[in-house]
């Protein structure tokens, strides 16, 4: 409750930036248009605006990078006894009652071969602090339980999903109504040429002439099409004639609304993402997940039905790297008189590597160096150590996207592929080995260039990460020794257009 | 469908759109603005107009439709001639410049003995040339197999190198870039009388004769005369010929150096010490975990170095490879500069890209780690330097260590990938402060003002 305090406080100071403004402008002037029947005739933008929900401050709720607690020692001032003084309290006290490191508890799921985490205030920290894992229910942060309450009414705000739904719906409207202008002006144009056909003439020679010479600048005016800038603005013309004679003229715009589109629409990508970008307003709102503070104290009514998911990469982590998550063999069940075991960090290991194969590897396997769950959290450790977000690429048809800080503060930059590679002289010692790995490690050019493409198409870097993968080991026992054996190097491909290098 | 319209990314605004020309089919009523056509034609560029996605009954969708195509049978009918003015012949020497030196070397003796008999005054100065051998010049390559008699014209700012005759010689990719614009006319060598009329060669004949001459596949000459159309200037690297390996046999797999551990180093140790200092239970353990231990922990950054206990490949300290280790379609065999840069070909800057040519029918996969790091660590050391790059991390990383072009050609269709060494392990991200430049909902830092992106 505190803390909540603390949110309004500090988003009461920070300014609005411009483009906020603007932002809001714009948004008032569409929902001006959505009803009709406005009286004034003044322009939209001196219309009061609606509040906007706050948003929460994403850099206090995910001011801690990783669920570890930080005691920092204070500042010694060589001049000031004072401080030296507080130093030696402050190690007195940690000598004298040592604070804790918050363990959370999670299972693991073998359906899912993931690690499952039910405790609200766990899923909380995992989530607030590094970003850990995904709602079983959400897209990506858990926000199944404030969805639900404002499904019931419950909760003002919205989640970041409903901010998707209704972007996609007034898109959508937005590119029916354009369908509907491009028919209209075709429609006009046959009615025209019929005329001019009737009056025995030809077509006028301006028309001719911009036929002619189409792609000059004139062409913008010359051309039928109609983007969704126009649509919008040409709806919001209609809108305002009609209140201005206040006549009963809707039911044409309704009648047009209504009637389907019977022609199937494709718009060039390129010019529905300008349109996009330079004027819809849904562009600038990005899904910012507004509900972050279910008051702890309220009382659930209901039960939450969602759990944290954490893949095997993120649950090893935070179990032998953090040592903040312990890691149950099977899910709690209230009828068990004794409490499960905590699986030991080597059977963790064991247990996941054999899990990184579908259908999962029989449990008495003995681990391989080149075990994709090997890969994948070589690379994962190597990241996160560097302080980057790692989370899942598969969206994106990667392995891994850094995000700097977290996915709430910014897009991630790179994805990241992982790739194994077998430079060391045991995999190449016997044709059977160098079978084994020529399947391994090849990667057809295709395939890069469809990721690539992708990547390109979203605005990331394309990291390749290769693996160094070491020779089998016997034992497992030392897995700091065992990881500090492989050797990741990344390289950075991108489309190298000649025409744009030139200069 | 529901995601397919949120899936449609929307790129920056007009003015830094990147609609990539090129993927597009071309629009041929901008011909009509080009000057030879018009007489009268606008300095400016035509610009884009919209573009209609399906047909409809209008008359004015047929005329805008023929009168791009009438523009594109106009400029096709513009008759393309050689003047004699311009024309340039050149002579296929198979030989290439050692044989012709002989034959000069005949030819000048023979000279000396025809001129010495009438007088002996005026410039002698060939008798003193052929006397002794013939200076081999050094930038004459052996595969160089086109004759130019009476090089004139701009194209030989670039192209062919000149022997001491002044004659330039012009390796086979080059006389088939400029007999396939239009600009030589290659003859077949008429061995018998030196006055006899000689015959072109044909386009077919001249595929023939050079491609396949002294390294030059067809791949090679796809990128040479696309990249040369553009205005790149072009340089064959010393990896162009595949004879370097076989001086070595390719090791099956170079012992992989021991993995360099960026370990905490002197600073880090009295950091360890003082670490033990704070920390008496000294639970870390990388064994069984966990690596940063139970204890109080006084900065995130001491979280983190203690999390670095994967090796990583540091470009900088690496040291670099051979020619001879890399293998042979992973190797750069040309230089290329920018049409901007300025090009002489007597002292060729440093090349402002470094293109390897790789045939995907050939070589159907991508290169494994040892052949692409064989082929960047051939590159020299490119650090990301200047004042920007200082500030941006993104752009740093972006750029790497080490860059090379890899042109990949399938059937024909070249792919340009530029692959770069970033050592993500070089930019410690924990280590910055303030968290990501620019911001979510508006413009970005690095790579533009306003980029938006997916999440």
């Amino acid at each position: 409750m505190g803390r909540n305090a603390v949110v309004t406080l500090v988003i009461d100071i920070q300014p609005t930036p411009a483009y906020k403004l603007k932002w809001l402008q714009m948004a008032t002037t569409v929902t001006s248009t959505e009803k009709p029947v406005s009286t004034q005739p003044a322009p939209a933008e001196a219309r009061p605006r609606a509040p906007r929900p706050p948003r929460p401050n994403f850099r206090h709720i995910h001011r801690f990078p990783l669920p570890v607690t930080v005691h920092h020692v204070p500042p010694v001032i060589p001049h000031n006894p004072l401080s030296l003084i507080s130093v030696a309290l402050s190690y007195l006290t940690f000598l004298i009652s040592p604070p804790r490191q918050e363990v959370y508890s999670a299972y693991f799921d073998s359906a899912t071969s993931s690690v499952h985490v039910t405790d609200e205030n766990a899923v909380k920290a995992l989530w607030q602090m590094g970003f850990f894992g995904k709602g079983s229910l959400s897209r990506s942060e858990p926000s199944w339980l404030a969805r639900e309450k404002k499904r019931r009414g419950l909760l003002g705000g919205k989640s970041s999903e409903e901010v998707t739904r209704q972007r996609r719906e007034e898109r959508r409207e937005l590119k029916l109504e354009r369908a509907r202008m491009e028919k209209l002006a075709i429609e006009e144009r046959l009615k025209a040429e019929a005329a001019a056909r009737e009056n025995g003439t030809t077509i006028d020679q301006d028309d001719q002439s911009t036929a002619a010479d189409g792609t000059a600048n004139d062409t913008a005016t010359s051309t039928e099409k109609f983007s969704l800038r126009k649509a919008k603005e040409a709806r919001m013309l209609e809108t305002r004639n009609q209140a201005a004679r206040k006549a009963a003229a809707t039911d044409s715009t309704d009648q047009a609304e209504k009637s389907p589109n019977g022609k199937s629409v494709r718009f060039s990508p390129v010019v529905q993402k300008q349109e996009f970008l330079s004027n819809s307003p849904s562009s600038m709102k990005l899904p910012d997940s507004v509900v972050d503070n279910i008051e702890a104290d309220e009382e659930p009514i209901f039960e939450n039905e969602e759990h944290l998911q954490l893949s095997k990469e993120e649950a090893f982590f935070l179990s032998y790297s953090l040592g903040t998550l312990n890691i149950y063999d099977a899910p709690v069940k209230a009828s068990q008189n004794q409490p499960n075991s905590i699986m030991s960090t080597t059977s963790l290991l064991k247990l996941l590597c054999n899990h990184s194969f579908n259908p999962s590897r029989d449990a008495s396997a003995a681990l391989q160096p080149d075990d994709p769950f090997m890969l994948s959290y070589v690379v994962y450790h190597h990241f996160r150590s560097l302080g980057w977000v790692v989370r899942s690429g598969v969206k994106f048809g990667t392995d891994y996207l850094l995000y700097n800080r977290g996915p709430v503060f910014s897009h991630a930059e790179f994805a990241v592929i992982v790739i194994p590679s077998y430079s060391h002289s045991y995999w190449t010692e016997t044709e059977e080995r160098k079978e084994y790995i020529a399947a391994k490690q090849t990667r057809s050019w295709w395939w890069l260039h469809c990721v690539n493409r992708v990547q390109a198409q979203v605005l990331k870097s394309l990291v390749v990460c290769y693996v160094e993968v070491p020779p089998p080991t016997a034992s497992i026992d030392d897995i700091g020794a065992l990881l500090g054996t492989y050797q990741v190097r990344e390289f950075l491909v991108k489309r190298f257009v000649p025409n744009r290098m030139r200069d | 469908m529901a995601d397919a319209d949120e899936d449609v990314v929307q790129t920056p605004p007009t003015g830094q759109v990147e609609v990539d020309l090129s993927d597009e089919t071309q629009d041929f009523r901008f011909l009509n603005h080009l000057n030879f056509i018009s007489d009268t034609a606008s300095p400016s560029i035509p610009k884009r107009g919209e573009k209609d996605f399906e047909p409809n009954p209008t008359e004015h969708q047929a005329d805008v439709l023929s009168a791009s195509r009438d523009a594109m049978h106009n400029a096709l009918s513009f008759p393309r001639l050689h003047r004699p003015k311009t024309q340039i012949i050149a002579y296929y020497a198979l030989g290439g410049y050692a044989a012709q030196a002989e034959l000069d070397a005949q030819q000048d003796a023979l000279q000396v003995k025809e001129n010495q008999k009438p007088s002996e005054s005026t410039q002698k100065k060939p008798p003193t040339d052929a006397s002794k051998p013939p200076p081999k010049p050094v930038n004459i390559s052996p595969d160089a197999c086109v004759l130019v008699p009476i090089p004139k014209g701009q194209y030989f700012k670039t192209m062919g190198q000149a022997d001491r005759k002044n004659r330039v010689w012009l390796l086979p990719e080059e006389a088939l870039y400029l007999l396939e614009r239009g600009s030589l006319d290659i003859r077949w060598p008429s061995t018998s009388d030196p006055d006899a009329v000689s015959i072109p060669m044909s386009l077919q004949a001249a595929y023939a004769c050079f491609v396949g001459h002294g390294g030059l596949t067809l791949e090679r000459f796809s990128v040479y005369t696309g990249l040369k159309r553009l205005g790149y200037s072009f340089l064959r690297a010393p990896g162009w010929s595949d004879e370097i390996e076989d001086t070595e046999e390719i090791a099956p797999a170079s012992e992989p150096s021991p993995p360099k551990f960026h370990g905490p180093g002197l600073a880090g140790i009295l950091g360890s010490l003082f670490k033990w200092i704070h920390d008496p239970r000294k639970t870390a353990s990388t064994a069984t975990g966990p690596i940063v231990g139970f204890g109080i922990h006084r900065h995130y950054m001491d979280v983190y170095r203690k999390l670095a206990i994967i090796p990583w490949y540091d470009p900088v300290t690496a040291p670099p490879s051979k020619l001879s280790d890399t293998t042979p379609p992973f190797r750069v065999v040309f230089h290329i500069y920018k049409p901007s840069t300025p090009f002489k070909k007597s002292a060729p800057p440093a090349p402002d890209f470094r293109v390897a040519v790789v045939s995907t029918r050939d070589q159907t996969t991508m290169p494994a780690l040892p052949q692409l790091g064989a082929l960047l660590e051939s590159t020299p050391l490119d650090p990301p330097h200047g004042e920007k790059m200082q500030r941006m991390m993104y752009m740093r990383l972006r750029h790497g260590y080490r860059n090379v072009v890899m042109a990949v050609v399938d059937q024909g269709v070249v792919s340009y990938l530029r692959i770069a060494d970033s050592a993500f392990g070089k930019e410690k991200l924990f280590e910055t402060k303030g968290g990501p430049q620019g911001n979510k909902r508006g413009g970005r830092g690095p790579g533009g003002p306003n980029r938006s992106k997916k999440r």
